[in-house]
């Protein structure tokens, strides 16, 4: 009895929650089974039309944009992050933390901001456009923004440092001496990297990867202002359907479409630390 | 052991570094040319600051930003804290439960957040403004402040606390006197970043914005939306240049608190 006492403490946080995460959650489950009448509105009557329709070629393409989109950002920011993780931790303490505090500081910066600089330096009257112009490099401006690729830039550049510091917490606890006896029994540091520091980090980037992965799928506001529409991914559909196609029950269907595809990298994520004693949800 | 990172390492950092601060710097550059295009540069200008100034709809979002984020880091700070201080008192498996808890939200893909949550209010039949701006930005700002309290609780000598109770204090006397001073840095740094993060947030904010509650990103949204002008250049970087004082107001408090009182 004493310790159900204790936990009596617990209610307000367990209120806050279901009141804002669990019971909308649900709600958004049971919306996506509802139909709509005539004028657009919501009919409690059970249907599984919307999921129909989420499989649909049209929307299923929806899906894989966004999947790839998502699965790309993660593997970029992974080549990329990686070694700057990698190379940070190497580095003599006063410049370590200079680096750290530089890729620390996106964090606080305007996400807005962040993906407007791209529009001013890609846009065809944009800086990179106009220096190339004025060195001669080329004689007429390169199109680069409203492309998937455009996009992808955008959430590399957004989640980056998510990765980053993932990893390099995971490169940070490495045990030098282990490193050390590689050296001395002769490995080249190539394969010391191959065979030790890979494999030990591997839940830092199974981690990194998960950070990015969720937001990737569902930032609109990068797909909208880099991609400009060309691509339709999932955060822009769900974005048109709630506001102007009035369809709430199609967009809590892609919603919870969205929400077991992030559950699926989740568990992959839990499947992979699970034994490492590391991970997220300890 | 001292390895001497190879000037390879030096040179991809660098790069790596330069590429992350262009756009950014880029904005900020723009916001002073004379010429309302990026094409060309034709001079100083600080015209676009004056416009911006005068801009009524830009100081209302501004103005109802400020109170939504320092609205959510008070609730985000009594709440996390509380959170935090309740997880050390309760069964080994509600923490592990208010844990998960405060997981959650920052996995839910804040698309799928915001429409879960303005389906709900809009069934609940709760006005948009405020009161729904305040509960969705706790929701990614309560984890914050509770991973940091923990964190800084977890820390705390517990023998400091003891001998407090040894001499007579009553529970709330060594919560006041003690424990309050000791975690008030992280409290207030979680709270900063809550701040910040309000001030940030365009997802769930774009769902929960009432007809007249739109946030300052909101609309910077809508403006980047229409085009290239320098008056968002502008107003990105009068943002950028508030953000920088939070930071350092920030590093302030976490460099004249720094280890006073923990067990290490």
């Amino acid at each position: 009895m004493k310790t159900l006492k204790r936990n009596v403490l617990a209610i307000p946080f367990l209120i806050w929650f279901g009141l804002l995460v669990g019971i909308p959650l649900v709600y958004v489950v049971v919306l996506s089974f509802m139909s709509r009448d005539h004028l657009g509105n919501v009919v409690f009557r059970f249907t599984l039309e919307n999921y129909q329709k989420v499989f649909d070629p049209i929307y299923l393409r929806v899906f894989a944009n966004s999947f790839l989109l998502a699965l790309l950002t993660g593997f970029i920011t992974l080549l990329i992050g990686y070694p700057v993780a990698y190379i940070t931790s190497q580095l003599e303490p006063k410049k370590r933390n200079l680096a750290i505090a530089l890729f620390m500081l996106p964090f606080w910066i305007s996400s807005l901001l962040r993906t407007y600089g791209w529009v001013i330096l890609l846009g065809n009257t944009g800086l990179i456009n106009n220096v190339l112009l004025a060195l001669k490099i080329i004689d007429k401006p390169i199109p680069m923004m409203y492309k998937f690729s455009t996009t992808l830039i955008g959430t590399v550049y957004m989640l980056i440092p998510f990765m980053i510091v993932a990893i390099y917490n995971s490169v940070d606890k490495l045990d030098r001496s282990l490193l050390e006896a590689s050296y001395d029994l002769g490995a080249s540091k190539v394969k010391t990297f191959f065979k030790i520091v890979l494999p030990l980090t591997i839940p830092g980037i199974a981690g990194g990867f998960t950070l990015v992965f969720t937001p990737a799928l569902g930032l609109y506001f990068i797909s909208d202002l880099l991609g400009g529409g060309q691509t339709i991914f999932l955060g822009n559909l769900i974005n048109t359907l709630v506001n102007r196609g009035r369809n709430r029950p199609l967009a809590a269907a892609f919603s919870v479409g969205m929400i077991l595809l992030v559950t699926l990298v989740i568990s992959i994520y839990g499947r992979i630390t699970k034994d490492k004693g590391e991970g997220l949800f300890q | 052991m001292k390895s001497k990172t190879n000037r390879f390492g030096i040179f991809y950092l660098s790069l790596f570094f330069v590429i992350l601060y262009l756009p950014i710097l880029s904005v900020v550059l723009y916001s002073f040319n004379a010429s309302p295009s990026t094409a060309k540069w034709t001079g100083f200008t600080l015209d676009w600051y004056r416009q911006l100034f005068r801009d009524r709809v830009i100081g209302e979002a501004f103005a109802i930003s400020i109170q939504v984020a320092i609205l959510t880091a008070i609730f985000s700070a009594v709440l996390g804290t509380a959170a935090a201080m309740v997880s050390l008192m309760v069964t080994t498996k509600m923490k592990q439960t208010i844990q998960r808890m405060m997981l959650l939200p920052l996995l839910v893909p804040e698309v799928a957040l915001g429409v879960s949550l303005l389906i709900f209010f809009n069934a609940l039949k709760l006005p948009f403004g405020h009161l729904t701006l305040v509960l969705s930005h706790s929701l990614f700002c309560v984890p914050y402040v509770y991973i940091m309290v923990l964190l800084r609780l977890q820390e705390i000598d517990r023998s400091i606390i003891e001998s407090a109770r040894d001499l007579g204090a009553t529970k709330w006397q060594a919560f006041y006197t003690i424990i309050l001073p000791l975690i008030m840095p992280s409290i207030v740094t979680s709270s900063l970043l809550a701040i910040a993060m309000s001030l940030d947030d365009v997802v769930i904010s774009t769902y929960m914005s009432g007809p007249t509650s739109t946030t300052l990103p909101v609309h910077i949204f809508s403006m980047m939306r229409v085009g290239v002008t320098p008056k968002v250049n502008a107003l990105c970087t009068l943002i950028l240049v508030g953000t920088f004082f939070i930071i350092g107001l920030n590093q302030y408090i976490s460099k004249i608190s720094k280890n006073r009182g923990l067990s290490k």
